[in-house]
Order: structure tokens, then C-alpha cells, then sequence
């Protein structure tokens, strides 16, 4: 979680990372799902609480989560 | 009500590829919930998926519109429908409705042709294979055969021979027309004299006699000033040879070979800004002929168009049956058509639409087909939404050679429907099954297995 | 009087720059006119969006390769929400959509001044034949290839050392098979079909910048040399000429075509022979050096398609510098983010 604390996210969806000078954009959920994991949240509970917040199945929302923590592995924010 | 969720996507941003619209909902996405007015998801619910579905109203509005733009511009023109663009016997027979004779270049074809009524007189022969039985039998009902090579003018001589009677042919020319590749393995060169020679060949032999000119430039031709280039050439060696030899020339075969708005991969801009209309290619055509023919003298002009005519009146449903995330973070999905229904993959960059609109970032995102083979891909590179599974993708234009080309490898070939001017359906062929894959195979004695039970 | 707003694309004013700053810079110094330049980029970190002394306003355009109707589309929602009396587009890629739509665009309100899709592709590479026999003026021996095999079959009659071109951008010169294959490798996979291969002639490469008015007479021509270049052929000093052949020439292009709209001809000349190597449809890189030595063509486009009085062309004097240097800024994200998330900056 160390690396995702250093970013700079905006509200738009804009994404900078100081560190590596690399810059990213993330969609509205993917936003609430940076948020969420920079707080210490565990992937379960994102995912609950997506499905609370938007019209997603929690077994969609689930599958997105883990997805969506791929690419950020696999873009080195985690 | 909740907010509609979309699905969360992170995306680097790349110098040189920063630009919104490639990602934005608004752009380059693009949605159709119906054919004609059929929706998608009551076709695929009765006949399946995936679904080869064809328009009556684009086919018949195409046939009319290219129609016009030449019989407007010369008194004398014919349409040879081009077979192997597509020979579903539905889209045959219509493309005969219209007025069209056929044109075959195979024995199989010929068949075709024969067994849907097709008179021999209103078939064109072509191609470089035509066994001596074909031959024969295309003679006897009065076929025009455009000669492809020497040992066909002695094949063509033989049945003259045994028939007890001249033959009126045509002959294939292949020329420089600033089309490049030059087809030149088909027919016989102009410009190197190798025409005329034959031509003097037929002569000397007095069995055939040459009255028509045949040449097909190539495929997705973009430059209408290349058909024009041809018929100035056709039409000078039509009056070489009706002074060398005495012969009439009455008529003149140009071919196909004229584009749909189909994405040439490798083309960068859009298909409706890259292409000539196809007025751009009669007027060329007409105006080249006016000027190179002596006045009042109209061959016929025979077009052999299929692509133009075919392929944007044709669809392909398929669904998303996988989703993945490849190692370098590509978004993959695997659908149940690739390129054993879809060969012209190959060439073009299809036309992609989902049948709902989906919320979401764009990604770049891979599209495989069903295969188990590395080289079924539909689309390497194309701009979507996350997709679900369960969605239908249709693909456009596919009217043209996908199905004729279509394979049986490990899958079966999928049904394959008309939608008429009215809204009709009316299914054209049926899903395959086993029967169809296993129906000429024999079974040796010694391999028979007793019924287990 | 009102302010106008002009559309000015081709604001990537990089080492291989476009030509919209040279543009939007000359319209700007137009005393008569207000100008807004609105610049149209087609990423977000082209640097004409961040050059505020001379772009007011930048907006993110779909790419031309796309769907014909998103690009419109944009251009409408600029006209809606900020404003966009002209566009002048500088990008060849792009040329062909305004040309199409380009009606379609004036019912809207949205100017241009550019030639008929029938004179666009009278200058295709592949035609320029036709123009250099009816302008007399040579071409040097010129192929068009679609294939692998056209290209080896074009450099056999062609000879080596050949320019390989691309379709829209880039040249190269080959002096080995194996360097030309390996270029239009690059350029097909870049700018798609036909590459252009063409002989290799020598002598001083001279250019004109000019307009056409659409009937046969020029509202200004300037000729130029290179006196030198970048790795890509860029110039980066030049100096005026006025050599009567190539003048005569481009005059003659323009009474016997009706050329409308602004054109580059790019010439090599070798003593008393003059080659045609290129005529580019739109204002070249270097158009701010006409307007530096006294004819702002791009201000006399603007004035011509607004109905507005346009003064008698002036002469210019042969032998005025032309140097190009570099320069940076510096800024923060702020605009960049813009031009990201909402495709607008500042």
C-alpha cells in the first residue's frame, strides 16, 4: 500500500505518480477503488461496497476488484 | 436507484497516445441493438449463435444503386454475379431476381449456377481451372468461357473437335493498368504480345472464334483511373484484333474488383473518406470507353462485381463466451466466431458493435476466436468497454467470401439468415451438426466398435 | 469588430514540427484582424496547448482515422461552446474529412478554404505527373507501390539511392535494398498503403508557400531555399529566392488548376532544370517566414473566406534570413490534466 499512498489523484480521474514521473487515468469506480485501498480496506469489502453503491452484482463487483488489482500490479502502484 | 456501474479500469498515459477521444464513452464506441429492424437478441435466440445474418433491402439497394451508375452512363451493360463473393442459393437466386447472370469460376460453381435454373447462355466461365468435363458440358449450354491459358485452347479446340462446330470464347487479358501486384497468372499478358499470340493461335486453329474480352484487374481496387486505364486497353486491342484477325468483339468483361466500405487494414483513413464512390468508377469507366470506342459502337460491358454488392449487406453475431487479462495488462475475450467464419480477418479491420452501451473507459482489447489455434483473432487491436460475458458483438461488413471461404475446422458452420424488406426472417441455411461433418465418411469393418450397452 | 475564432490544427511544434504555430503566430499579427486562436491537437502534450502567447484555447480532436461523424461531431461542439468561425487544417491526414465535409461544415458556420476533393488528389503522389507535363516542369522517375514485391520491382527501375515515402508523412533516402525495405516496413505500418518510391535527383531544394484564390489567380507566393535541415529534412535556416523558372511554374499551377486554398511545391533545382518533387495541400512548417518578409498568407486566407477586403499582393525581397532555434518552457500539470481528463486547456 506503501506506493499507492504517494500518489496524487485527482478528481477527475487524473493520476500521477511522483515517484516514477508516470501519469494515468482512472475511471470513476477504478477512482473509488484506488480510494478504498489507500485507506486499508480489504478487497471483500470494496467490492461490497460497490455493490451497495452502484447497480453490480456482488460476484461482478468481486471480479472487478481482483481484475482491477491485476492492473495496477502489473502497472507497478502496488 | 443506484448509480449504473461501470467497470474500474486504470490506464497509462502514453506520449503520442494521450488522447481523450480513445478512450471517451462518446467516441468510437458503437452500439446496434437490431438488424433491419430485427432485434439481435431475437435472432440469436432462434437461430442462435454464432449467426451469419444477411439484408434483402442493402443487397437489392446496392444492386440498384451500381445498376443505375452504369446503365445511366452506357446503353449496354450486363452484371455477372460474382459466385464466389457468395453462393448461398438465397442470395444467388435474388442476385439473379435483379437481373444479374452468374459468373462461375469452378465446375462447382458452374453446378450451382445450373441447379438454381440458371440457363448456360446467361453463365460466365472464368478462372484458371476448368476440367475438360466441365468444359464439355459449359460448351454444350451455351456458356460464355473466357480462355485462361493455351492448354485451354486446345482443351476448348478438343470439344470444337468432337462438337463438329466452331466455338465463339473469350479471352482473358491481363495488363498494366498501374494496379500493382499485377494479376499476371491469370489469362494472357497484353502488352507483351502474348494476347495477340493467342489470338493468332485461335485463328490459325479455326475452331474458336474470339468475340469477347475478359480482364480483372485485382481486389479492392481504390483508383477508378485504373479501370479506366484498362478499358482504353481492352478497347485498342478489341480493334487490333478485329483488324488482324476479322474477329467482332462483342463484348467486354472488366472484371470486379470494386471496394465495399470495408476498413483495409493498413489504410489510415475511414473507408467513406479513402474510397471513390462507385459513380467515381462508372464515370471513369463510361467516359474511357466513349472515348476509346468508334461512335454508335456499344459492346456489351459486363461487370463482374460481388464485394461491392455483397458485403456491407452482410452480418456476423457472435458472443463473448471468456473474458481475460493477458500478462502485459491487454484486456482479452474470447468469442464463439474467429476466423473459421471470419477468413477476410485477415485483410480487414472489422466493424464492431455491442448490443448494449456499456459504461467505461475504453481499452485497447484483443478479440479471439474459438480455436485452439494462436492465429484466430478477429481484432488485435480495438477500443472497448469492459465486456461482459453473454454480450453479442455484430461484425460488418462480412457479406463478401466469409462464408463461401468458411471452415468446419472443430466447430460446425452456424445458420445463416435473410432478413426481407418487410422484416421477414427466413432462415437460408441451417446450423450444421455432426451429420454434416462425418456424412462422406466410411467406417473400415475392422475398426467397426460394438455398441457398448 | 468581433473576435474571430480560428481553428488552427497542426500545433505540435516539435523537432518535426506541424505548421500550426507558423500559422496562428502569422494571424495574430494581422493589426486588423482580432483573432482567437482556437488550437485543435490531436494529443495532449502537443506544445502549441501550452504556448498561451499564441493558442488562446485548445481543444482534443478525435482522430481523423476514425469515424468521420465523431470528428464532425467535435468540431460542432467547439462551434457551441466556444467558438469557431474558420478552420485552417495543416495536417494532411486530416484533409481529406474537411474537404468531404466541408458544406456541411459552412451550413454550420464553420469556414474553410481548401481545395476540391478533386484537386486534393490531383497532387497525390501519384499524380503529379499530369501536373508537371501541363506546368512544364520535370518529375523525377516516380513508382507507387502496394506490396513487398512492387517496392523491390520499383527500385530496380527507379535505381539506387530512391526516396521512400509514406502516404500522408515521412521520407526516406535508401541507399541498399535492405535499408529501403526496412523504411517501408515503418511507413506502412504507420501510415498504411501506397509508399512512394521515387529517383533521387540533385541540386538545391527550393520551396514555395502559396494561395490560390479558386479561380485561377494567386493571392500571394513566396520561394524560398534551404540552406539546411534537420535529420528528417526539416528546414532550419532558409533564405528567400525568387528564381523565375519555379515562379512561372507554380503561377502556371495555379491558373491551370484553379488551385484553391493554400499549397507547398517543393522543388529541386539543378542550374536551369526544375524538378517537382511534392505539392503539399496546406501551409508548410516554414509559412511564418512569407509573413516575416512581409505576406501573411494565412491572414489573407482568413480575409478571403470572410468576404473581407484583401490587400494587392506585395513584393518581397530575395535574400532574407530564415532561422529557426529552440526554445522551452516551463509550466505545471495544471494544464495537462485538463487536456486529459477533459480534452480542453487550458
Amino acid at each position: 500500500m506503501h506506493k499507492l499512498s504517494r500518489l496524487a489523484i485527482n478528481e477527475e480521474g487524473f493520476v500521477f505518480n511522483p515517484t516514477t514521473g508516470d501519469s494515468f487515468q482512472v475511471s470513476e469506480t477504478g477512482l473509488v477503488i484506488l480510494g478504498k485501498l489507500r485507506d486499508g480496506h480489504s478487497d471483500e469489502a470494496i467490492a461490497q461496497a460497490l455493490a451497495e453503491k452502484y447497480e453490480v452484482s456482488l460476484e461482478d463487483a468481486q471480479r472487478d476488484v481482483a481484475d482491477f488489482r491485476a492492473s495496477l500490479k502489473n502497472l507497478n502502484l502496488i | 436507484m443506484k448509480p449504473a456501474y461501470e467497470k474500474p479500469v486504470i490506464k497509462k498515459l502514453h506520449n503520442g497516445l494521450m488522447n481523450k477521444f480513445g478512450y471517451s464513452p462518446a467516441y468510437a464506441r458503437k452500439v446496434r441493438t437490431d438488424i433491419d429492424g430485427v432485434p439481435v437478441a431475437d435472432l440469436v435466440e432462434k437461430f442462435g449463435s454464432p449467426l451469419f445474418v444477411y439484408s434483402e433491402r442493402i443487397l437489392r439497394q446496392k444492386y440498384r444503386q451500381m445498376h443505375t451508375a452504369f446503365s445511366t452512363r452506357y446503353p449496354n451493360v450486363v452484371f455477372g454475379w460474382s459466385y464466389k463473393t457468395n453462393y448461398l442459393n438465397a442470395i444467388c437466386a435474388l442476385m439473379h431476381q435483379q437481373g444479374s447472370i452468374a459468373e462461375v469460376v469452378s465446375g462447382m460453381e458452374y453446378e450451382k449456377a445450373r441447379a438454381l435454373g440458371v440457363p448456360g447462355e446467361n453463365i460466365i466461365f472464368n478462372g484458371p481451372h476448368k476440367a475438360q468435363a466441365a468444359l464439355e458440358t459449359a460448351v454444350r449450354e451455351g456458356a460464355m468461357i473466357n480462355v485462361d491459358h493455351l492448354d485451354e485452347i486446345y482443351a476448348l479446340e478438343r470439344v470444337a473437335q468432337k462438337l463438329g462446330r466452331q466455338l465463339h470464347v473469350g479471352l482473358r487479358l491481363n495488363l498494366d493498368a498501374g494496379v500493382y501486384p499485377q494479376w499476371s497468372r491469370f489469362g494472357f499478358n497484353l502488352e507483351s504480345g502474348q494476347a495477340l499470340e493467342a489470338a493468332k493461335r485461335m485463328k490459325y486453329g479455326g475452331k474458336l472464334v474470339l468475340s469477347g474480352l475478359h480482364c480483372h484487374l485485382g481486389t479492392f481496387i481504390m483508383d477508378a483511373g485504373a479501370y479506366a486505364r484498362q478499358v482504353e486497353k481492352m478497347v485498342a486491342f478489341g480493334c487490333e484484333l478485329e483488324k488482324a484477325f476479322g474477329y467482332s468483339i462483342e463484348y467486354l468483361d472488366i472484371g470486379g474488383g470494386f471496394p465495399s466500405k470495408s476498413r483495409l487494414k493498413g489504410v489510415y483513413l475511414p473507408p467513406e473518406v479513402a474510397l471513390p464512390a462507385i459513380d467515381e468508377y462508372a464515370e471513369a469507366i463510361a467516359q474511357a470507353l466513349t472515348k476509346a470506342l468508334r461512335p454508335g459502337d456499344f459492346p456489351k460491358l459486363i461487370l463482374e462485381s460481388g464485394r461491392a454488392l455483397v458485403d456491407e449487406a452482410g452480418f456476423l453475431i457472435t458472443t463473448i463466451t471468456a473474458t481475460k487479462r493477458l500478462p502485459d495488462g491487454t484486456r482479452a475475450y474470447v468469442a464463439d466466431a474467429g476466423v473459421n467464419l471470419l477468413f477476410t480477418a485477415n485483410w480487414f479491420k472489422f466493424n464492431i458493435e455491442m448490443d448494449r452501451e456499456v459504461g467505461g473507459v475504453n481499452e485497447q482489447s484483443v478479440i479471439y476466436g474459438p480455436l485452439c489455434m494462436n492465429i484466430d483473432v478477429v481484432d488485435e487491436s480495438v477500443l472497448l468497454p469492459p465486456l461482459s460475458c453473454g454480450m453479442r458483438l455484430t461484425v460488418s461488413p462480412v457479406g463478401a467470401y466469409n462464408h463461401t471461404q468458411s471452415l468446419q475446422f472443430i466447430e460446425y458452420r452456424p445458420a445463416s439468415v435473410l432478413i426481407g424488406e418487410r422484416g421477414e426472417v427466413d432462415l437460408i441455411r441451417e446450423a450444421e451438426d455432426l451429420a454434416d461433418i462425418t456424412r462422406r465418411e466410411r467406417m473400415p469393418k475392422r475398426f467397426a466398435q460394438e455398441e457398448v450397452g | 469588430m468581433d473576435e474571430l475564432y480560428i481553428g488552427v490544427s497542426g500545433i505540435n511544434a516539435i523537432d518535426n514540427p506541424g505548421p500550426g504555430i507558423g500559422v496562428a503566430r502569422s494571424l495574430k499579427e494581422d493589426p486588423d484582424l482580432a483573432v482567437n486562436i482556437v488550437g485543435l491537437a490531436y494529443d495532449a502534450m502537443e506544445p502549441g496547448i501550452y504556448m498561451d502567447w499564441v493558442v488562446d484555447k485548445s481543444f482534443i480532436l478525435p482522430y481523423p482515422s476514425g469515424a468521420g461523424e465523431a470528428f464532425v461531431e467535435r468540431l460542432l461542439f467547439i462551434k457551441r461552446n466556444h467558438g469557431l468561425d474558420v478552420v485552417i487544417p495543416n495536417l494532411d491526414a486530416e484533409l481529406p474529412l474537411y474537404i468531404k465535409h466541408a458544406a456541411m461544415l459552412a451550413d454550420h458556420g464553420i469556414l474553410t478554404f481548401l481545395p476540391s476533393m478533386e484537386q486534393f488528389r490531383l497532387r497525390g503522389k501519384d499524380r503529379l505527373l499530369d501536373i508537371a507535363s501541363k506546368i512544364s516542369i520535370s518529375l523525377p522517375c516516380t513508382k507507387i507501390v502496394n506490396s513487398l514485391d512492387g517496392l523491390l520491382q520499383a527500385l530496380k527501375e527507379v535505381g539506387l539511392p530512391a526516396m521512400v515515402k509514406g502516404s500522408f508523412y515521412k521520407a526516406y533516402k535508401c541507399h541498399t535494398v535492405a535499408e529501403a525495405v526496412s523504411h517501408y516496413h515503418d511507413l506502412v505500418a504507420e501510415w498504411g498503403y501506397p509508399i512512394i518510391v521515387q529517383q533521387v535527383v540533385t541540386g538545391d531544394e527550393m520551396n514555395i508557400v502559396g494561395l490560390g484564390d479558386g479561380e485561377g489567380n494567386s493571392l500571394g507566393l513566396v520561394g524560398i531555399k534551404k540552406l539546411s535541415v534537420t535529420a528528417l529534412g526539416k528546414i532550419w535556416t532558409g533564405v528567400t529566392v525568387k528564381n523565375q523558372k519555379m515562379l512561372a511554374a507554380v503561377a502556371g499551377f495555379i491558373r491551370e488548376f484553379k488551385w484553391r486554398g493554400p499549397f507547398e511545391l517543393e522543388c529541386m533545382v539543378n542550374g536551369e532544370e526544375v524538378f517537382l518533387i511534392e505539392i503539399n495541400p496546406r501551409f508548410p512548417a516554414w509559412s511564418y517566414f512569407a509573413t516575416g518578409v512581409g505576406l501573411n498568407l494565412p491572414s489573407r486566407l482568413v480575409r478571403r473566406c470572410l468576404g473581407l477586403p484583401v490587400p494587392p499582393v506585395p513584393d518581397y525581397d530575395a535574400g532574407k534570413l530564415f532561422i529557426r532555434y529552440t526554445y522551452e518552457l516551463v509550466t505545471d500539470m495544471a494544464n495537462f490534466q485538463k487536456a486529459v481528463t477533459r480534452g480542453e486547456a487550458p
